[in-house]
């Protein structure tokens, strides 16, 4: 039954994500990355990672969709040529090269990532290294060890709390940049001599 | 349809219902994460995402009013300072890096506090983040609040194309 | 002591925390964020410089985040390889904020200084959290704090194109950082672990397992891309012309470097010397990509006009040199590989911040309007010519230490096929040294200085009306350049003189550029906007930014915040040319480490 759901969910996923690519306009577009993001925080869930999945449905679906939303505000809705500095243009030129090259880097790294999968351990295979190593110490002392039954918070918050440092500057950064890019006010507000 | 009056009012009613909720479901999220899914990201999200709401509600200028722009712009420093602050204090308690077994507390409980502890403050950095995301990225007109104290424009307002 | 054992996280927690405080410090007072700046990265750079000594006298140094073991928390492991790095970047880093101050002020809008050294101080966080951790994912989040810091820096720089070179470096360094994040999952799924060391020991028994092999693909793929090997170097030159000079000199000198640092992590000390070279040919593959990166970066680098792309074409053939002498897997190669990690730095930071100060004192960019700069400029140019003598390779300074070392590896190891490259290389570069050596030193300097050209030097940005006078007097500007030497001493005169001049712009119609409405100094919209879209174009396009540049020459040479630290970096060139001993010991144990 399990493989059913799955089977519609990612059939769904590839659906919106190619329809997110081709659509011109981009407030659709935009829903459909949303669409997306559900779908894939479903997903999660039906793969037992119930954090990552809260997440996806906070940020992915919630967050993210408004904040694209905003950014069109500030742009057009619908996609168009635009003209680009010539020294940009072997990247970004129109024709035939730029139209076959990406589908080829495309199917190249797919087939490179699928060619990978043919000795990945199987999905929930308990004697999967991935199980093996660090993992049960992780299940085991959680609780007693870093205070915090669920697991994923006691590896986010503690056991490597450092990474989650990093990734806070990470959205610190992300903040900071915009305001320098996009603030048309003066920054800051005070004038100061 | 409606009129435009009845639409903004039934729009600002129902988000004065919504965001307390919201508000207080962000720091349910937060405080349960070492229980169920949730942790200071995702309060952090929900968070910031009330805030939005309430901009979108009523419009920029009340939005300013509620946080503005110096508030959002130190809390998003504040939030990575307690986080870096939990772990220099555990530097002073004697242990490494984020090592809180050495707050001289029970071991669970000094294990509890320090996550809250980053938790706090990713949540403080993530929520406004995602406001000042949302502020500096949404089209502002030119009378807005910010721009009505001052009466000439910025040479970066003029075209942006 | 206590202080001292908790000296590695340090090291990183406080550019860390200084990035943050300072747009909070900028609100009160700017002229602070930059003595911020300074001050942590002196402290990173003096914690470094100790740990390094440490590392030399006893060996492997590590600190345990959280108090947990290694493979289930992250570890930070300091080796002779990663504590060199760590201290090349924190010196470059902390030069180069040294110089910031001036040049910063000069090319960056007022309003926008705080977050950019905010910015900066994250970026450098960012280079040197991924040296310094034992760890593959703690590697990844700070090669996101890099990025994204780089990415904003480029977008500050004045000209208007500097948006579309940072989005393109953003496309592909976001590709070359999910090939990375790809890379670093399936090795992740296929072993449990993503502590570096204990990654080493699990690793070999998966040798021949496809997931382990697509990884590899990836890592090699992601990190070619981050590090602008050859074939996929076209977003460089862009990212260093349009960037402000200071990021310019802190990406050229240490943003590649760390990539390469990346690279040889992966390559040599995940994966075993065994698997880089025997199980995949990639080293194989890999030495010959470089080589030919060496000779097209540098034959690319003599067709360039302006000096911040030719610099920029020289660090991709020089990026070539660091990956042929790693991947001919040689002790004596791979030490050559490693000191030219230090030794790049520093020729290339000093090159960058000599234009630095060109810019800041001449605005100049191009290379044909370096003549007769050796008079103006007399220590600046000494500077460059050391260190672009330093680059040719010429004995004494530090591009001959490491080119020596490369080309005795490649015999030692049976490839003297390789020496040639090296030679043909060299020559190259002294073309386009020598290009601007001469024209510094033995062309007289051009009879421009000019008071009337100087109208418009400093252009107050927050004022509207002086920007919509701008264009209009900027197209005075233009056309006095065409007469050349004429000076009036009366502003009447002058006025006369100038719509005498108005009559010939007419002319330019026929070139399609402009178009004046019966001689009443208004041009059509789109030659308006091309000159006043916004402060991106200041430089104008093409031609007439020299023109306009010119205009601001003024004799003598930058402020000494700006001169001492160039100079510095310069003298170094000599200084690690002549005591080469101190680098290379570290780097021939580190070579060691990773060959072993």
């Amino acid at each position: 039954m399990i493989e059913i759901i799955d089977v519609f969910l990612l059939f769904f996923i590839v659906v919106c994500s190619v329809a997110a690519i081709f659509l011109k306009d981009l407030l659709s577009a935009i829903i459909i990355l949303a669409a997306f993001s559900f779908l894939m925080a479903v997903e999660w869930t039906v793969l037992n990672a119930v954090d990552v999945a809260f997440t996806e449905a906070a940020v992915g679906a919630g967050i993210t969709s408004v904040l694209l939303i905003a950014t069109l505000s500030r742009t057009k809705r619908y996609e168009e040529q635009v003209n680009v500095p010539k020294e940009f243009a072997p990247v970004v030129h129109k024709g035939i090269s730029t139209k076959i090259m990406p589908i080829v880097v495309v199917v190249i790294t797919g087939a490179v990532l699928l060619y990978g999968t043919i000795d990945m351990p199987a999905f929930e295979d308990p004697n999967a290294p991935i199980n093996k190593h660090v993992a049960p110490t992780y299940i085991h002392d959680a609780d007693h060890e870093a205070g915090s039954i669920n697991i994923v918070t006691a590896i986010l918050a503690n056991y490597r709390g450092y990474d989650t440092l990093g990734e806070t500057t990470v959205i610190f950064a992300a903040g900071i940049c915009v305001v320098v890019l996009l603030r048309r006010e003066k920054w800051p507000e005070k004038k100061i001599t | 349809m409606a009129r435009k009056e009845d639409h903004i009012i039934s729009l600002g009613v129902i988000s004065k219902i919504l965001i307390p909720f919201i508000q207080l479901y962000s720091y349910y999220v937060l405080a349960h994460g070492d229980l169920g899914p949730g942790g200071g990201f995702q309060g952090g999200v929900i968070l910031g995402s009330s805030i939005i709401l309430y901009v979108l509600a009523f419009g920029e200028e009340e939005g300013r009013k509620l946080v503005s722009q110096k508030f959002n712009d130190i809390f998003s420093s504040v939030g990575v300072l307690v986080y870096a602050g939990v772990g220099i204090l555990c530097l002073i308690a004697g242990g490494a890096y984020l090592e809180y077994s050495k707050f001289p507390l029970d071991h669970h409980l000094a294990h509890h506090l320090g996550m809250y502890g980053v938790e706090i403050g990713v949540q403080i950095t993530v929520s406004a983040v995602m406001t000042t995301l949302f502020f500096e990225t949404a089209r502002k007109d030119d009378e807005t609040f910010e721009s009505k104290k001052k009466k000439k424009m910025e040479p970066s307002n003029l075209k942006s194309s | 002591m206590r202080f001292l054992q908790h000296l590695p996280v340090l090291v990183i927690l406080i550019p860390l925390i200084s990035a943050v405080v300072i747009p909070v410090i900028g609100r009160v007072n700017r002229f602070a964020c930059w003595i911020v700046s300074c001050v942590a990265l002196f402290f990173s750079l003096s914690g470094s410089i100790y740990l390094l000594n440490k590392v030399a006298n006893t060996g492997k140094v590590t600190y345990h985040l959280g108090g947990w073991k290694p493979p289930w928390g992250i570890e930070y492991s300091i080796d002779h390889l990663n504590g060199f790095v760590i201290t090349v970047i924190a010196f470059i880093a902390f030069v180069v904020a040294f110089y910031a101050e001036k040049s910063v002020e000069h090319e960056i809008e007022e309003r926008k200084i705080p977050a950019f050294y905010s910015i900066y101080m994250l970026l450098i966080t960012g280079l040197m959290g991924i040296v310094i951790t034992g760890d593959i994912f703690n590697l990844y989040v700070f090669l996101e704090i890099s990025s994204l810091a780089g990415y904003a820096l480029v977008a500050l720089g004045k000209h208007r194109n500097a948006l579309v070179a940072s989005f393109n470096y953003l496309i592909f360094g976001t590709i070359a950082g999910t090939f990375i994040l790809i890379g670093i999952g399936y090795i992740y799924m296929q072993t449990g672990t993503l502590n570096i060391a204990d990654l080493r020991e699990r690793l070999p028994e998966f040798y021949n397992s496809t997931v382990i092999l697509t990884a590899f693909a990836f890592f090699t793929v992601g990190l070619c891309l981050k590090v602008a090997l050859f074939p996929l170097h076209f977003w460089l030159p862009k990212v260093y012309n349009y960037s402000p000079s200071v990021v310019s000199s802190i990406m050229a000198a240490v943003g590649t470097k760390v990539g390469l640092y990346v690279m040889l992590r992966v390559m040599f000390t995940v994966f075993k010397v065994e698997f880089s070279v025997e199980n995949v040919p990639i080293a194989n593959i890999l030495i010959i990509i470089s080589s030919i990166a060496i000779v097209v970066g540098s034959i690319l680098a003599i067709a360039q006009t302006k000096i911040k792309l030719m610099l920029a074409y020289s660090s991709i053939g020089q990026v070539g040199y660091i990956v042929l002498g790693a991947t001919l897997t040689n002790q004596i190669a791979m030490t050559g590989s490693i000191i030219h990690i230090l030794n790049h730095a520093l020729m290339k930071g000093s090159l960058f911040l000599i234009v630095g100060c060109l810019v800041y004192k001449a605005g100049i960019e191009r290379i044909d309007d370096l003549e007769g700069m050796g008079k103006r400029m007399p220590f600046t140019m000494a500077a460059f010519t050391v260190s672009g003598l330093s680059m040719i390779g010429v004995p004494l300074t530090v591009g001959f230490v490491s080119k020596w070392h490369i080309a005795i590896g490649a015999l030692d190891a049976g490839m003297w096929y390789f020496v040639p490259v090296l030679i043909i290389s060299s020559l190259l570069t002294a073309v386009y040294f020598w290009r601007i050596i001469e024209k510094i030193y033995f062309y007289e300097e051009p009879a421009l200085l000019h008071e009337d050209r100087r109208v418009n030097i400093n252009i107050n940005w927050d004022r509207r009306e002086k920007r919509e006078n701008f264009g209009d007097r900027r197209i005075n500007l233009e056309r006095r350049s065409e007469f050349k030497g004429t000076r009036r001493k009366n502003k009447e005169d002058r006025r006369r003189q100038l719509d005498k001049q108005w009559q010939p712009l007419e002319q330019w119609d026929e070139h399609g550029r402009w178009e004046v409405v019966k001689n009443d100094r208004r041009v059509s919209e789109e030659d308006r906007r091309q000159f006043m879209p916004d402060r991106r174009s200041l430089e104008g396009i093409g031609r007439r930014t020299r023109d306009y540049n010119l205009a601001l020459i003024k004799r003598g040479e930058a402020p000494w915040t700006m001169l001492a630290p160039t100079l510095v970096l310069s003298g170094a060139c000599i200084f690690f040319g002549i005591a080469a001993k101190i680098p290379v010991a570290i780097a021939e144990k580190a070579a060691a480490m990773l060959l072993r």
